[in-house]
């Protein structure tokens, strides 16, 4: 009896998970990619035109939005990909400089437990032209000092991704120290007997045993990217004009905005596809490195 | 800046003190803690920034210089924040998010952290044959940027009679996080020996009984950590309290975001950064409080994906 039992009861107890994922995941999934072939607009429409099912992904193709969106996508993860550089550059330092670890580290992580939305409130503020630093500099002599950042469209980009890097980079730094730890203390004490100098033992040594490290924060950082949304409402609402438009935005844009599902279920597919592409090769490598680890460790 | 001393007492860390001796140039050490330091301000001045700027009045903010510290430190910013500040058409103050946050997050605790314990223990120590290929399937949820599933979970919400209320935030919350947590708590109860659970499956011990008896007892430090996510996430999202909660329900990030961002005419930044600490210091002292969890939480939480 109890044997029994105890096959049954797991089962049960994980059908509200199985349900979540099959009807919140796959279910869900699969209705926006079907509602990205049709032409519902307010509400959902069931029913494809085979002659131009893929209107929404000819019009997402030919929306200048979209193309700003995918192109500031890309400016976004270049440029807070800075957070892991300085996330690295910064453990190293922690790590040689025993003293003040704790210290720094609660200076560098404490904005990660700060909303984006607040986030961006500060941010705003600093770049406020009138008052903020752009002021302060011109009250120090620097007159032609600009930090209007926000205002203008070929540089709102930037300070977004400033403020993403402000919020994120106690985060890598952290994973950082810790992959720094993992590594083995004879290391240091070996490089040091043999004279290696200080960078060959970073460039050569240490970071390509971080590797793995270095993909996991790739990896986090990318779907970060791909999810950037509230940061752009909180800091510039996507203005000057759609100049800081990213796809989540854009996405959330068409639903609550437009009120268009179709285009939105589209934007949304786009976005699940490029997870995809950055994710699955991830995937592959990190899969690889792990089994070539326990193959070393076995 | 006496360290390099330090390298000739022999140091219980091995590591730690050879390093210390390896480091022959005193100077780049100073190197190292200005540069450190350099970065620290980085951090640091835009909350010093932003809590100055909150006890000043608007005269003084008006003259410039925001690094300056009040001349006359005053409290009226952060009652009215609290009560007083627009947001659209309601003035009502921050004080309305402040208890719809709290009231989505407690169902959102109970939820996502009930869901996802049960499953994880099920996972990791029963024998459940699919268990492999379900935990890769979580894993692929974790990553899914939720503009996918956002639409259709509207579409279900309403349909369930509840979408603009505190439950369907707390739902979809519960539901967004459910794969990650329940990895989390997988690996945590995977390392728990299995001579224990068959032993008590021995002594007639049920599913349930094993877990409220033996594994909840033994799963304080992961529910501390799990609970540090929960917290950060539902109190800083934005999104899915926007989307789904209604016109009374929406969560304090939504209300501060409507002040702030839609506000028109003469605007008051002391009053703003007041707002924004206001809806900063939950999280904040969850994170000063609970520091140490807190990065293990967030760790925990990455290197699992």
């Amino acid at each position: 009896m109890a044997v029994r039992w105890s096959k049954v009861a797991p089962q049960l107890a994980l059908t509200p998970a199985v349900a979540v994922t099959a009807i919140a995941f796959a279910g869900a999934i699969g209705w926006t990619i079907f509602m990205s072939f049709t032409r519902s607009r307010r509400f959902p429409d069931y029913t494809i035109n085979p002659d131009e099912w893929l209107r929404q992904y000819d019009r997402l193709a030919h929306n200048d939005a979209w193309a700003t969106s995918l192109k500031n996508l890309i400016v976004l993860g270049v440029g807070s990909a800075l957070a892991i550089v300085l996330g690295f550059i910064l453990a190293a330092m922690v790590e040689r400089e025993k003293r003040g670890e704790g210290f720094f580290r609660t200076v560098f992580l404490y904005p990660l437990a700060i909303s984006l939305i607040v986030t961006g409130i500060v941010w705003r503020w600093m770049f406020n032209p009138a008052l903020g630093i752009e002021n302060f500099l011109h009250q120090l002599g620097w007159e032609r000092a600009s930090f209007n950042w926000l205002r203008e469209p070929e540089t709102a980009m930037y300070g977004i991704i400033i403020a993403s890097i402000w919020h994120g980079l106690g985060f890598y730094m952290a994973l950082m120290l810790a992959g720094l730890k993992s590594i083995n203390g004879e290391i240091w004490s070996a490089a040091r007997l043999d004279g290696v100098s200080f960078w060959r033992l970073y460039t050569e040594i240490i970071i390509p045993m971080m590797k793995f490290t270095f993909l996991t924060c790739a990896i986090l950082l990318s779907l970060g990217v791909v999810k950037a949304y509230d940061i752009v409402v909180a800091m510039t609402n996507g203005g000057p004009g759609t100049s800081t438009w990213t796809p989540a935005y854009f996405a959330i844009n068409a639903y609550a905005t437009r009120g268009n599902i179709g285009f939105a279920s589209a934007a949304a597919v786009i976005m699940l596809v490029i997870t995809l592409v950055i994710f699955l090769p991830l995937v592959a490598v990190t899969a690889w490195q792990q089994r070539r680890r326990e193959e070393a460790a076995g | 800046m006496s360290a390099p001393a330090a390298g000739s007492i022999a140091s219980p860390v091995i590591g730690a003190g050879t390093r210390r001796r390896a480091r022959r140039v005193r100077g780049s050490t100073i190197a190292n803690i200005v540069f450190l330091s350099m970065c620290a301000a980085f951090v640091a001045v835009p909350f010093y920034v932003v809590f100055v700027t909150s006890f000043k009045t608007m005269d003084q903010i008006a003259a410039g210089d925001i690094f300056a510290l009040p001349t006359t430190w005053t409290l009226e910013p952060w009652w009215k924040a609290w009560s007083e500040i627009c947001a659209g058409m309601t003035c009502e103050g921050v004080k309305h998010g402040f208890f719809n946050s709290m009231k989505i997050l407690f169902p959102s605790i109970v939820l996502s952290i009930g869901l996802s314990s049960v499953t994880g223990y099920a996972l990791a120590l029963w024998n459940v044959r699919w268990a492999n290929s379900f935990l890769f399937i979580l894993f692929m949820c974790a990553f899914v940027p939720f503009q996918i599933i956002m639409i259709p979970l509207v579409v279900l919400t309403a349909k369930m009679h509840i979408f603009g209320t505190v439950w369907a935030i707390a739902v979809v919350h519960a539901v967004l996080m459910m794969p990650l947590l329940t990895l989390i708590f997988r690996n945590f109860y995977k390392d728990i020996p299995r001579e224990l659970i068959n032993a008590a499956v021995m002594d007639s011990g049920s599913f349930w009984r094993i877990f409220a008896e033996i594994i909840l007892p033994m799963s304080g430090n992961i529910m501390v950590v799990v609970l540090i996510l929960v917290i950060t996430n539902v109190w800083n999202d934005y999104l899915i309290g926007l989307t789904f909660g209604g016109m009374g329900t929406q969560p304090m990030t939504v209300i501060l975001a409507n002040t702030v961002i839609t506000e028109r005419g003469d605007v008051h930044y002391n009053i703003d950064m007041a707002a924004a600490l206001l809806t900063a210091i939950p999280p904040l002292v969850v994170y000063f409080g609970l520091g140490k969890f807190f990065v293990r939480g967030i760790t925990a939480g990455a290197i699992k994906g």
